[in-house]
């Protein structure tokens, strides 16, 4: 199983949407409709769960259907017998897929263990969906028996049963928590400022300084100031 | 839709594949798994946060309840999702000039793949087989991949400066700290929110700053 990499993971999740309407709209485009209408960055509930470097959402409606021109030998060899017969070069044709449900896609790349990150899903996504509070269960409400979904223990089962495992998983990122990624990232904005700010300035001035930089940025300590998750602006 | 959060893109891309090579396509993957020297290629990408591929065989799309149709495939499906920084055309474009050949390896099973050299038929099979992100999410969304990387290493340098040389002497102090900025000159870079890369992101930020505004 590729679903890790180091410490980092890829949940990658299907869900299946209800086939059905309500009020005209398809269960589909509601649940379309609510991702699109999330806040973005830190106000993201996904801000709010631990450790997640990346995550999407999207719905999946289809399949594709290759109905571009290809390469393929076996097709341009029916070209040619297609001067008696176009069954050839029907047959050549890639064949037509539909898919019976919508699917609720959830992608994540994160730090840790799996019961933990969904124990955090669970608990800490939440936002403010223009006035009114919402929760993880509004996102997955339409999909296909979620409705037996009553607390966290149920909420991890049902997202493992709707789990695909990654064949590769590629981490080109350093490994650490999103703690100590974001604590560096501070700590590079910081040093770059004190760093500008003090060209040309005195041997015993820049010492002096750097000693209540690093007092102020506490290098060491990842709950000392830092980054906040999906933090959009300096 | 919102493929950007920040200076990261979220690109998803789904491609058929007959069922009866999906076992190629996992043994390559396996040996590049077992083989971290294959993935070189993709390390030099630097631009990439994460990205993974996953097989769904025919029948193996969640399936939950008796209320729920079954799925009934002709093909398996290979899913792309990878996490990168730029624009659409310079990640791919740099696959097609980075890893021609480890981007055919792990494509070419996929119907009528049309190879990643020459660039404007696959940047066809892409976009054809794109699906956007309707809402993405990152945890660093002024930093791109390489900003990570450095920040890690600029943290380590900084701590053990701070260690070794904080008490020193004035001139022994800034001689220790230039050989710190000397050593650290790739990786400092002030960050900030990311210019307008396209229109679409650009009314995202927008709408954004206007809730923002409201609240």
């Amino acid at each position: 199983m590729a679903t890790k990499s180091g410490n980092a993971t890829a949940l990658t999740v299907l869900s299946p949407i209800k086939n059905g309407i309500m009020d005209d709209l398809s269960f589909a485009d509601i649940t379309r409709e609510r991702c699109l209408r999330l806040p973005i960055h830190e106000k993201s509930p996904i801000a709010r769960v631990p450790n997640t470097y990346l995550a999407r959402l999207f719905v999946l409606d289809d399949v594709v259907y290759e109905s571009l021109p290809g390469s393929d030998s076996v097709f341009n060899f029916s070209d040619i017998t297609s001067f008696f017969s176009d069954t050839a070069r029907k047959d050549a044709l890639p064949r037509k897929d539909r898919l019976q449900s919508k699917y609720l896609v959830f992608s994540s790349n994160f730090y840790g263990d799996l019961d933990a990150y969904l124990t955090g899903v669970w608990e800490k996504w939440a936002y403010d969906d223009y006035g009114i509070q919402r929760d993880v269960r509004y996102i997955w409400e339409h999909c296909v028996a979620f409705d037996q979904v009553n607390d966290c223990s149920d909420f991890i089962g049902y997202i493992k049963k709707c789990q695909l495992d990654a064949s590769l998983f590629f981490n080109g990122s350093t490994d650490d928590s999103l703690q100590e990624q974001l604590k560096s990232l501070y700590l590079k904005q910081e040093f770059t400022r004190f760093v500008v700010a003090h060209q040309g300035k005195s041997a015993a001035e820049i010492q002096q300084d750097f000693k209540e930089f690093v007092k102020r940025v506490q290098p060491e300590n990842l709950n000392g100031p830092s980054w906040q998750p999906g933090q959009s602006m300096p | 839709m919102s493929n950007i959060a920040g200076k990261a893109y979220a690109m998803n891309v789904i491609t058929p594949i007959r069922w009866y090579k999906v076992w190629i396509n996992r043994l390559i993957f396996k040996i590049a798994l077992s083989k971290p020297s294959t993935l070189k290629g993709l390390v030099t990408l630097s631009l990439i946060h994460y990205a993974r591929w996953v097989i769904i065989p025919r029948d193996g799309f969640p399936h939950l309840d008796s209320s729920q149709p079954k799925e009934n495939l002709n093909y398996a499906y290979m899913l792309f999702f990878s996490n990168f920084n730029g624009s659409w055309d310079q990640y791919v474009d740099s696959f097609t000039f980075a890893i021609p050949a480890g981007l055919d390896l792990f494509w070419k099973w996929n119907v009528r793949y049309p190879k990643s050299v020459p660039l404007s038929p696959f940047h066809k099979y892409i976009r054809h087989n794109q699906i956007d992100t309707s809402h993405y999410y990152n945890a660093y969304p002024m930093a791109a991949s390489n900003d990570v990387k450095s920040a890690k290493k600029l943290k380590q340098a900084l701590i053990n400066f701070n260690a070794e040389s904080a008490s020193k002497t004035s001139e022994e102090f800034l001689a220790d700290y230039n050989r710190l900025l000397n050593y650290l000159q790739h990786d400092f870079g002030e960050m900030r929110a990311t210019p307008i890369v396209s229109l679409a992101a650009h009314a995202v930020k927008e709408r954004y700053l206007k809730s923002h505004a409201a609240h």
